[in-house]
């Protein structure tokens, strides 16, 4: 089994019209036994960016306090928010700088850029090389059913409350066909003067 | 600024401080987890006026295509563009590297650089970590000794060629330049040539697919054809995957409201 | 094969473990308190590579006391099982990782009850309820069943009860006996540690 499947878990992002979406499952699991069931692997950046880490847990946790570190260095010392391309760049060189020895996480940003509003989906391998589509961007167990849902379901241009039936019915639709995934979902849908928080009723087995 | 509670500020450089863990968690009977590859035809080309390089557009994480459509052709300088194979993430940040490099020895020698040193300064770099940095590149660049392609492998070799091929798909390009690849070709015939050898690549090699990226780099203008050519257009949908709104069952939401409500009053500075 | 269990409530935390000190097949000792009182209102509970689990729960007990020293107050128990992932998982990138599991629960006037389940890879996680070892695997739907969030003391100690029955019946290791300890406003107390005789009484009278 691959360590980036030891405690289980997925997250997806997706590009709408004007606005972005993010979906976290809840899972958190030592191999085959769920241990808790509110494990979101979404964390909230900056007022419009969200950064989801799939993969082994102690590194979610020990590379997201490393990157808020580092970003609030930034903020500290710039004295204006971060954008999402350039936290990216900071995340894709923090991965690389462990190039051969590297954290087992995945990474995905999701966000609209503080100044022009224009969403932006971007995600990663466990050594930085980065991917920034203009439709969605998987992670996790269950990437290979995401990729399939996603590839269906997305078209340009969907509107705050379309993005968020796709996303959702792509991601229930995903992890339903894993094991290692699931039990319960929580969808963060970002606009340029709302964020919207929706935890999704799913299957608990 | 010294901060002397940030001691955990980044060194420059690798950073080796997990290596002890995974080896000892990859020792215990993980698998090791894949990266993303770039698996790719990367080709370029020498012609009358100048050079061509071109590149596929897939990216794949073992079996999974993770990049329909990637950059593979990576800038370097004004004059120097550089294909890149292998391990995307290794591709991606040594050219960057190198590209900091060749715009500070340009600034530091007043001269357009060369593409001479662009090779050397690659060469140099993936022979110091022996073919751990996974980069197979084809660099392309006119400077004013004319026109170069040269072909750089991980552990730090390089080939001064008149045509050259990269990738899991070299084989299949190289015997379309084999066979049609003159001294003194026109443009046009360079460009066709290039894309028919992506084109091998892409309909002949798994790891090659989706669209041709060109970029011909002439005496003194660049042209950089970012998907010169759609090879694997998606079908259009003929009917709706539609899920009514309000499908989705939800167990509760909350909305935090970011409207601005607060107004700002310019108060003038007391001047008496 | 050794044990560990610990539930939330409200204004408490109750952790169980095993007393069973074992070494390849022999049981060496049967009376080794694994629960560690680390402060007024902080327990630590360890298990995994014999000299590690004394090893590391001294080391960062020692380290609380001495934050406690310094500024005048105790680390909340939220900040001690940060500090507590960050040093298991800063040795776990040295040549001498610490094998160790935990649970590090506390109770704070301001933050409430906290329970902190950490492994010996540094995953964290705050829970309601949570056990380590191979005895935790009959104890999840127990825990599932019968937990709330308006469990008292009472209900808590017998949930241990129940989960204690099910690993002395079904379990092939022999884990007799069980410490129990609370932690809550009052501080840190010792009750009655749940053993085979004690579990024939509560299964005569149920």
């Amino acid at each position: 089994m691959s360590i980036l499947a030891y405690n289980g878990g997925c997250v997806v992002a997706m590009r709408g019209k004007d606005c972005v979406a993010i979906a976290t499952d809840h899972r958190f699991g030592v191999q085959a036994q769920t241990i808790s069931t509110d494990f979101k692997k979404v964390f909230k950046i900056a007022p419009r960016m969200f950064l989801g880490l799939t993969g082994l847990q102690t590194d979610i946790l020990t590379v997201r306090d490393r990157l808020m570190f580092r970003k609030n260095l930034y903020e500290t010392r710039e004295n204006r928010e971060m954008a999402p391309k350039p936290f990216s760049a900071m995340l894709s060189s923090f991965l690389y700088e462990h190039r051969f020895g590297p954290y087992f996480i995945e990474p995905v940003v999701a966000g609209l850029d503080p100044k022009t509003l224009k969403p932006f989906v971007c995600n990663m391998d466990l050594i930085g090389c980065p991917n920034e589509p203009d439709d969605f961007v998987v992670a996790g167990t269950c990437a290979e059913q995401l990729y399939g849902m996603c590839e269906t379901l997305w078209k340009p241009d969907l509107d705050p409350k379309q993005l968020f039936e796709v996303i959702s019915q792509s991601m229930m639709n995903a992890f339903d066909r894993d094991a290692m995934s699931g039990w319960g979902a929580t969808v963060y849908i970002i606009e340029k003067d709302t964020i919207t928080e929706r935890t999704l009723k799913t299957r608990m087995d | 600024m010294d901060l002397d509670l940030a001691r955990n500020l980044p060194r420059a450089g690798f950073n080796f401080d997990n290596c002890k863990r995974n080896a000892t968690l990859l020792s215990g009977g993980f698998k090791p987890p894949t990266t993303t590859k770039t698996g790719t035809t990367i080709v370029g080309i020498i012609y009358k006026d100048g050079v061509v390089l071109g590149a596929d557009t897939r990216a794949t994480e073992g079996p999974i295509v993770s990049d329909k459509n990637c950059a593979k052709i990576h800038y370097l300088a004004k004059n120097i563009y550089c294909c890149g194979a292998g391990t995307a993430a290794d591709t991606e940040m040594t050219t960057d590297l190198i590209s900091s490099h060749l715009e500070l020895h340009r600034l530091s020698t007043e001269r357009e650089v060369r593409v001479v040193a662009a090779n050397t300064m690659l060469k140099q770099m993936l022979f110091r970590y022996q073919g751990h940095i996974s980069a197979a590149l084809v660099l392309g660049g006119v400077d004013k000794t004319g026109p170069h392609i040269y072909s750089i492998h991980p552990h730090g070799s390089s080939d001064k060629l008149p045509y050259a091929t990269m990738g899991s798909g070299s084989l299949a390009a190289m015997s379309v330049f084999e066979s049609r690849w003159k001294p003194d070709l026109s443009e046009e015939e360079a460009k066709l040539l290039v894309r028919d050898a992506i084109a091998a690549g892409i309909f002949n090699d798994l790891g090659s697919g989706s669209n041709v990226d060109l970029c011909v780099i002439r005496k003194d203008n660049v042209e950089y054809l970012r998907n010169y050519e759609l090879a694997n257009k998606k079908g259009t949908r003929q009917l709706d995957y539609r899920f009514n709104i309000g499908a989705t069952q939800v167990l509760h939401s909350t909305t935090k409201d970011m409207h601005i409500t607060e107004r700002i009053e310019v108060v003038p500075m007391e001047t008496s | 094969m050794e044990t560990l269990l610990g539930i939330k409530g409200k204004d408490f935390v109750m952790l169980a473990a095993d007393t069973t000190h074992a070494r390849s097949i022999i049981v060496m000792k049967e009376d080794q308190n694994k629960i560690h009182k680390v402060s007024d209102n902080l327990l630590i509970s360890t298990t995994g590579e014999s000299g590690d689990t004394e090893q590391f729960t001294e080391f960062i007990s020692k380290n609380i006391a001495l934050y406690k020293m310094r500024n005048g107050y105790d680390l909340s128990p939220r900040a001690a099982a940060h500090f507590t992932r960050k040093n298991l998982a800063d040795y776990l990138r040295s040549r001498t990782p610490y094998q160790v599991f935990m649970f590090v629960a506390g109770y704070d006037e301001t933050e409430g009850a906290e329970l902190a389940f950490i492994d010996y890879l540094a995953n964290a996680k705050s829970l309601n309820y949570a056990g380590h070892g191979y005895g935790a695997m009959f104890c999840s739907s127990i825990y599932d069943r019968y937990w709330h969030p308006n469990i008292t003391q009472d209900e808590a100690y017998d949930i241990f009860k129940k989960c204690i029955v099910e690993i002395q019946k079904r379990l092939v290791v022999n884990l007799k006996n069980f410490n129990v300890s609370v932690v809550d406003k009052d501080g840190v107390r010792n009750l009655e540690p749940i053993s085979a005789q004690s579990l024939t009484d509560y299964n005569a009278s149920s």
